[in-house]
């Protein structure tokens, strides 16, 4: 039988770690023993997200998105940045507008007039590899292997300004996409639950939680509650994540906020509408100053920001519970 | 005496792809107004329609009203049959359990390609930027019979897509398969806010079937960029009905941010 020949490929930078390189990692950086790794949002990005660092996080800027950890890579003013935006709203104009990131593999570039922009004007970098094509390099970065096929992208622009390839399928003959492995650096979760060893509970749909923490040099995890061990014993059906891929725990009750976070509290519309409403350099820099840079971390920023009153009326309005448990 | 319904352009285009789901399928629901045409056809047409989302809702029945930008939000995964993950929505589609697709669109070609990434300019430097594919290119892709939702604008439908995000047709016939995607999908329906559009079976180029009550097939392709091929007989589609337009206004879109629109009206 022929080798199979490359039939079309993109050509543009793309992020890629060779299977055994990010294995030696795990054995050696990816420590197994049950250890307590509660840290505040400012010990893990100190820690663990470095200048340059490529970050995916699950799941949305309205839903469970891990916005505190957000703010905080702000507030520590990370320079270069990678993205995989999937479900992004406004963590992409943000990390932009900031001047943190510099390069989105796109996913779903984020909404408004302000990412646009910034894209047009050169001051990030886009690379298209779609949803379905982002969640698939991160489940062949979770699986150990450098490359997974799929039936899409073929035929379409994105093929040019991603690094996908298209190879003549050995087993049918027939063109078949393939998109490599992404490790990122970093994988932030925001969950319902997790213990102080870093197993975590999602309730309710996810991107790729799971692959995400599998591929991922290092993972955070930004959690509602914090809760028992015991807890995932009893029903270990419900675990998201187990303690060992975990590097962080930090305990950010409110840390979707102004995304929702299912049933336990709803979105702040009005606050989300400023967010949309950000055009200008001006108006990005008066939010990030207000919202971020002028308070020391997430607890002050509920506090001065959002307000008891507020938040208390963001829980009495998630009143959708079924299967959130 | 004939009675005349006002309504908006959004209203029109939301009402009739609500009818043209079919009850007892699946359906692979995109961002946006697809969202609403399915929460549309839920409430009035198809009770045993069963909607796939990327996120990985199966089978969600969502709460009215409509949180607009939400995704994945306890309202629209609610009564889920399954919960679940990206990489297992895009696994339904791939193995051809979606019946249909639905998705918005910035430009539509002749072929059903679909743009939802740039206007103008080149791709590394474009005149305006957009989102991207989302998980459309998957829906595009993998559904047999993709449905595109889009305002009837005539620059919006172009000879040639800006950049091609989500296939249709390609390039003519038999250019899907070449290329490697599933045999035998391909965009189905092209519904606007004035006009329904079919593909044509040998072409593969994208055909006027019917217009909106009142409008003449010339004056609906008067404006558009590139001119479609006509049905032999141009049928004509009602306005939203009262229902509908009940629906639309009280129950999904009180706060009318998705609804409103071009102000239009039509003999009931």
């Amino acid at each position: 039988m022929t080798i199979e020949r490359i039939r079309t490929e993109g050509e543009v930078e793309y992020r890629f770690t060779h299977p055994d390189d990010f294995r030696e990692h795990v054995r050696d950086r990816k420590g197994r023993s049950p250890v307590p790794k509660l840290v505040t949002a400012k010990e893990a990005v100190a820690a663990f997200v470095s200048d340059g660092d490529y970050i995916v996080y699950d799941f949305s800027s309205l839903t469970r998105g891990p916005q505190s950890l957000i703010r905080e890579v702000i507030r520590q003013r990370r320079k270069e940045l990678w993205i995989g935006a999937e479900f992004t709203l406004h963590e992409s104009p943000l990390l932009v507008g900031a001047g943190c990131a510099t390069r989105i593999d796109v996913g779903f570039l984020g909404y408004g007039n302000y990412i646009g922009q910034a894209v047009c004007d050169g001051r990030v970098k886009a690379y298209e590899w779609t949803n379905g094509g982002l969640a698939l390099r991160i489940l062949a970065g979770a699986r150990g292997v450098p490359f997974l096929p799929t039936r899409d992208l073929l035929g379409s622009d994105n093929m040019k300004v991603s690094a996908a390839k298209t190879i003549t399928d050995p087993f049918t003959g027939d063109p078949v996409c393939l998109v490599p492995a992404l490790n990122p650096d970093v994988a932030f979760l925001h969950v319902h639950q997790a213990d102080e060893f870093g197993n975590a509970r999602i309730f309710g749909t996810n991107l790729f939680a799971l692959e995400a923490a599998l591929a991922s040099f290092r993972v955070i995890v930004s959690a509602e509650e914090i809760v028992e061990t015991d807890e995932f014993r009893k029903d270990p059906m419900r675990t998201t994540v187990p303690y060992f891929l975990v590097d962080a725990v930090v305990h950010a009750p409110f840390g979707a906020y102004p995304g929702a976070m299912p049933a336990r509290y709803e979105i702040d519309l009005e606050h989300v509408d400023r967010l949309n409403a950000i055009r200008t350099d001006e108006q990005m820099g008066k939010y990030l100053e207000e919202n971020i840079h002028s308070v020391a971390d997430h607890d002050e920023f509920l506090d001065r920001r959002v307000g008891a009153k507020r938040m208390r009326e963001l829980r009495r309005r998630a009143t959708i519970v079924e299967g959130y448990r | 005496m004939p009675r005349t319904i006002e309504f908006t352009d959004t209203e029109f285009m939301i009402a009739q792809g609500a009818r043209l789901i079919e009850d007892g399928k699946t359906i692979f629901v995109g961002w946006g107004i697809p969202q609403v045409v399915a929460m549309l056809a839920q409430k009035l047409y198809v009770p045993n329609v069963t909607q796939l989302f990327e996120f990985g809702a199966i089978g969600p029945q969502s709460v009215l009203p409509f949180v607009r930008g939400t995704m994945g939000g306890p309202q629209n995964t609610y009564r889920s049959l399954q919960w679940l993950n990206m990489n297992w929505a895009f696994s339904y589609s791939a193995t051809g359990y979606m019946d249909y697709g639905m998705l918005g669109a910035l430009q539509v070609d002749p072929y059903g390609n679909i743009n939802s990434t740039h206007l103008g300019g080149t791709f590394a430097s474009p005149t305006r930027r957009f989102a991207g594919s989302g998980g459309g290119n998957q829906v595009a892709s993998h559904c047999w019979k993709t449905i595109i939702v889009i305002k009837h604008e005539g620059r919006r439908f172009v000879p040639k897509v800006d950049f091609l995000t989500s296939p249709g047709y390609l390039d003519g016939p038999g250019a899907r398969e070449k290329a490697g995607l599933p045999r035998g999908t391909g965009p189905h329906r092209v519904v606007t806010s004035k006009a329904l559009f079919g593909f044509e079976e040998t072409s593969r180029k994208m055909i006027l079937l019917s217009v909106l009550r009142g409008l003449s097939a010339e004056e609906v392709v008067r404006d558009m960029a590139f001119r479609p091929l006509l049905a032999p007989e141009i049928g004509e589609i009602p306005p939203p009905t009262d229902d509908e337009l009940r629906v639309l206004r009280e129950e999904i879109d009180p706060a009318r941010f998705i609804i409103r629109g071009e102000k239009m009206s039509a003999t009931a």
